[in-house]
């Protein structure tokens, strides 16, 4: 335990005390009470994944991750038959009273396989087969989860693909290549993949004044709450875009607006800083890191919990088009954080294993 | 501490490993960046536009909703209610939190508030003034308050409001004299910077002329309320203050009296007490719902009731204009005794006409009247007797005695619209029809029939001068309105000769209303019957159309020797002055003063089959009933 990184836990715990206090706010105004125990267990039982992780053996997960990222592809697979569709999607595996959202654990399934292809391979730069095998670990789940659909999941995969890319060593010219096939990609998606929803989206965000009761709605209710917490905020429960409900998906995208309606601009940058300690000690870790496996998971890690910190604040404060993303440990939802607590037990697991004497 | 964060830097001394961890201090550049961009954002958002944010959020959850004042009470002169307030339930629409424009005009329309255009024009209207809810109903129906609140979460930019509306007990009895409400014009808002912008003020009768008294101070309610519309809690209240309540002399026994002798009929009743002015009766007939103006929004109905031929808006009491007939022959005879031109013996001779410019003159009674004096001509009505009088003293003189009694000017009572009526003279004459005064005119003016024009009002305000010891009083409704009565100075042997004269209408053997003289509250006065078209030999006057029968005036006091009520009634094509409006004066001395006698036994007298007033006859409402003045230009040749 002594061996344990204690910042990185810091940096959980102040994350987790702030989601709790946030969700008991809404919790009172969406009238669910009961909400708050739920996030509280969530967030305990991920506090004990996170340490049960910790004291696990990477290297051993790792050398399991082929049959780990197997048995997610399984799962992926199943759910587009086995899924009941809910909210236009079938990502949700109910297990009786419990539901689960295997698209959270099938992302450090994709890591721990990318971190095992990182392990194998020595050399400083990528080649065509290890990109190949790399699209293949990250991008194949990343697909099933498109298929459900829940565009907004499967783009959390994208990070942990570039952070693999990236990490393991790409030419310049083929990082150019990426992103004209991406430029592509996305034109082809806008013309034939978006629904008008989510076009709507984008376009909102490019002129937010295109409509201020429809789509822009959700936004300028967001930059409202925000921006009137002020710098102290006005108080626990007395937040008037939360409590009476002007913000939309309080619980989940846009929790970060009930924290800082709150808390103002002091509290929010509690927040942020706790973020930006945790993802700090990530790559710390990642550069302390006895291998390539282990500096590839923690590093993986934190850039994926780093996009989907700076896309979901991004979209609070009016910068990126809303994407359904939501803030990591922050946002209401177990699977998520028990996701997050296990891929924090790895990067811990990282941490304490880091000197090649032990 | 740093070092603790950053760990004591023994990386990079791996080969194998520091391209892997040159590239990850690259992302935490990446990201690092990123988070400061974050910061910044937040920093514009949470401390340098704190404000405009703040105003936002106020804006999202307060509602300034107006609280109208509701308007003060009136009672008659015995403390009855004459005007109050019920309540009733408005519907605002608060523009800015609108989403879908149409979809709020098809529930509305769904709802019945109003037709399709109406609805759409009165949202056109309300989203113009985007920061201020909008009445867009009133008088809202049970069915439609439970369907705004059941659609609540959809519409969430409706609300239903509580508030009062104008409420006559009396209903269109009163009509007139209450008057009209309209929402504030943009001249009024100039003028009283106390008015605010669709707050609803007196148009017309007492609601406009006490509008000061009567308005009130509207309040203000601010409502905190959660995205769906829905109330949560009241944050501030300047509550209105309600309307001053006011008493008026108006005496509602009298006035329902009134409304009952005139039933059917279409004119005026004015009564009024000689002493000091106070006006205890005022009816215009035919009258309108007056609810259809007791709020906000004036119904489609408003052109329907301006386009009727029989005119339900105008006010006749005050605003229209009737040759007063022989109604005048009392004012032209005080006019002679005061200015000599006659003695009370003075006589005349009427063998039934008269040429008089080579123009045969004829008097009403075939036969005529033989030999009359001052009284005898007034108590039978003689025209002859007049005719003479006129043509002895010209145009000039009668003008300037009918001018003295305070016709051709306005009385000056409180309402507005009021007419001033004609008293024609030579000058007037050139001035506005550009040819001299034509001398036969003046024998018809010298039996109240030609270019001379009075309303009710004014016949009330020039009998009671003749009663009250010759002064001229300033009609008013409330006691706050009464100004002193100005003396005339004319001699009391004048005065007692005229209405000794007015009692033989009643009491005397040939006296025109003499059928009425057995009742308990003895009364006297003056018929008149205005042309409406040339009569015909030996037609009797229910044998015509009803637009065409002459119309029936009376004019009376009570009780004779110390009047404390005058009446001026005029039956418009009521045809026989005695018979049709005679009565209807009768029956309000009667309430007024013979307490328990039973006034509905008091009729028109009418031959078999014969009904009084328009009836429901086609023929008269598509008709238009001839104007006064029209009628007025009828050479008229008798008088009763």
């Amino acid at each position: 335990m002594r061996r344990l990184d204690w910042w990185l836990v810091l940096a959980v715990g102040v994350i987790a005390a702030c989601a709790t206090l946030a969700q008991r706010s809404t919790a009172l105004a969406l009238a669910a009470p009961g909400s708050v125990n739920r996030q509280l267990l969530w967030l305990a039982i991920g506090l004990g994944l996170m340490l049960a992780f910790s004291l696990a053996d990477y290297r051993v997960l790792v050398r399991f991750a082929p049959l780990v990222w197997g048995a997610s592809l399984l799962v992926l697979a199943a759910l587009l038959v086995v899924a009941p569709l809910r909210a236009g999607t079938r990502s949700w595996l109910v297990l009786g009273p419990y539901t689960i959202q295997p698209s959270e654990f099938a992302r450090v399934a994709a890591l721990l396989a990318a971190a095992a292809l990182a392990g194998e391979h020595r050399e400083p730069m990528l080649d065509r087969q290890r990109i190949a095998r790399l699209c293949v670990a990250v991008g194949a789940p990343a697909a099933l989860v498109a298929a459900q659909p829940d565009l907004g999941m499967a783009l959390t995969y994208v990070p942990l693909l570039l952070a693999a890319l990236w990490l393991g060593g790409l030419p310049w010219r083929v990082w150019a290549g990426l992103v004209l096939t991406g430029a592509m990609l996305a034109g082809g998606a806008w013309a034939f993949y978006l629904k008008p929803y989510q076009k709507e989206r984008v376009l909102t965000f490019v002129d937010s004044e295109r409509d201020p009761y429809g789509a822009g709605y959700q936004q300028r209710q967001s930059k409202i709450a925000v921006g009137s917490g002020g710098l102290s905020g006005k108080g626990f429960h007395s937040g008037t875009q939360s409590q009476l409900r002007f913000l939309p998906a309080q619980r989940t995208d846009f929790i970060f607006a009930v924290w800082a309606e709150e808390t103002g601009f002091v509290g929010s940058g509690i927040l942020v800083g706790a973020y930006v300690l945790l993802l700090l000690r990530m790559f710390v870790v990642s550069l302390y890191a006895r291998d390539r496996a282990g500096a590839m998971l923690a590093a993986g890690a934190g850039f994926v919990v780093a996009v989907q910190v700076i896309v979901n604040l991004a979209m609070v404060t009016g910068m990126a088009p809303t994407t359904g993303i939501t803030l990591p440990l922050l946002s209401w939802g177990g699977s998520s954080v028990w996701a997050t607590a296990i891929t924090l037990g790895l990067v811990q697991s990282v941490w304490r294993l880091r000197f090649a004497n032990v | 501490m740093l070092r603790k964060v950053f760990g004591d830097a023994t990386w990079f001394v791996r080969d194998d490993l520091r391209p892997l961890q040159r590239r990850v201090v690259a992302m935490m550049l990446f990201v690092g960046v990123a988070f400061l961009l974050l910061l910044g954002r937040l920093w514009v958002l949470q401390v340098l536009q704190t404000e405009k944010w703040r105003r936002a959020a106020e804006n999202n959850r307060l509602r300034r909703i107006p609280l109208e004042a509701p308007r003060g009470t009136v009672t008659d002169v015995r403390g009855e209610i004459l005007l109050d307030n019920r309540p009733s339930y408005q519907l605002l629409l608060f523009p800015e939190e609108m989403k879908d424009p149409a979809a709020t005009e098809a529930f509305l329309i769904r709802i019945g508030i109003a037709d399709a255009a109406e609805v759409r024009a009165r949202v056109a209207r309300a989203r113009r003034t985007s920061h201020l809810p909008s009445i867009i109903a009133d008088n809202l129906r049970w069915p439609q308050v439970a369907a705004v609140a059941a659609h609540q979460a959809e519409f969430s930019e409706l609300q239903v409001h509580p508030a009062t509306r104008r409420f006559l007990p009396e209903g269109p009895s009163v009509a007139h004299l209450v008057g009209q409400l309209g929402e504030v014009s943009p001249e009024q808002l100039a003028a009283n910077p106390a008015l605010r912008p669709g707050q609803l003020v007196g148009r017309s009768g007492l609601e406009r002329a006490y509008q000061d008294v009567l308005g009130g101070t509207p309040g203000n309610l601010v409502v905190v309320v959660d995205a769906l519309g829905k109330q949560v809690s009241s944050l501030d209240e300047e509550p209105p203050v309600l309307g001053h309540p006011l008493q008026v002399t108006i005496d509602l026994q009298l006035q329902r009296e009134a409304a009952a002798a005139m039933a059917g009929q279409v004119g005026a009743v004015v009564a009024l007490d000689p002493r000091d002015g106070a006006v205890r009766v005022l009816l215009s007939q035919p009258a309108f719902d007056p609810d259809l103006f007791a709020g906000h929004l004036e119904p489609a109905r408003w052109r329907e009731l301006n386009e009727d031929p029989l005119k339900p808006l105008h006010n006749r009491a005050l605003q229209a204009l009737y040759p007063p007939g022989s109604t005048i022959k009392p004012i032209y005879a005080a006019g002679a005794l005061h200015s000599g031109e006659r003695t009370p013996a003075d006589g005349a001779s009427c063998s039934g006409a008269v040429t008089i410019f080579g123009h045969p003159y004829r008097c009403w009674l075939k036969g005529g009247h033989g030999g009359v004096n001052l009284y005898s001509a007034i108590e039978a009505s003689c025209d002859t007797y007049f005719y003479r009088l006129a043509q002895d003293v010209g145009i000039e003189k009668l003008a300037a005695w009918a001018t003295l009694f305070g016709l051709g000017e306005a009385t000056g009572i409180e309402l507005a619209g009021e007419s001033s009526g004609l008293v024609p003279s030579d000058a007037w004459s050139r001035r506005v029809r550009g040819h001299p005064w034509y001398g036969g005119e003046t024998i018809s003016v010298g039996i109240g029939q030609g270019p001379i024009l009075a309303t009710p009002m004014q016949l009330a305000v020039a009998y009671a001068a003749l009663v009250n010891g010759g002064y001229r009083v300033t009609p008013h409704l409330a006691a706050r309105s009464s100004k002193p009565p100005k003396p005339l100075g004319l001699q009391p042997e004048t005065l007692a000769a005229v209405r000794r004269g007015m009692e033989l209408v009643v009491h005397g053997e040939r006296g025109t209303a003499r059928r009425w003289s057995r009742l308990p509250a003895s009364f006297a006065g003056k018929t008149g019957t205005s042309q409406v078209v040339r009569k015909v030999e030996g037609v009797k006057w229910y044998e015509l159309p009803w637009e065409q029968r002459h119309h029936a005036l009376f004019v009376g006091y009570a009780p004779p020797e110390a009047p404390t009520l005058v009446v001026a009634v005029v039956v418009e094509h009521g045809g026989d002055a005695a018979a049709v409006a005679a009565p209807i004066a009768a029956r309000i001395f009667q309430r007024a003063l013979a307490p328990g006698f039973d006034t509905s036994t008091i009729l028109p007298v009418l031959p078999e089959g014969v009904t009084p007033g328009p009836g429901a006859s086609a023929a008269v409402a598509t008709r238009p009933a001839p104007s006064p003045v029209a009628a007025a230009r009828e050479p008229s040749v008798e008088g009763t």
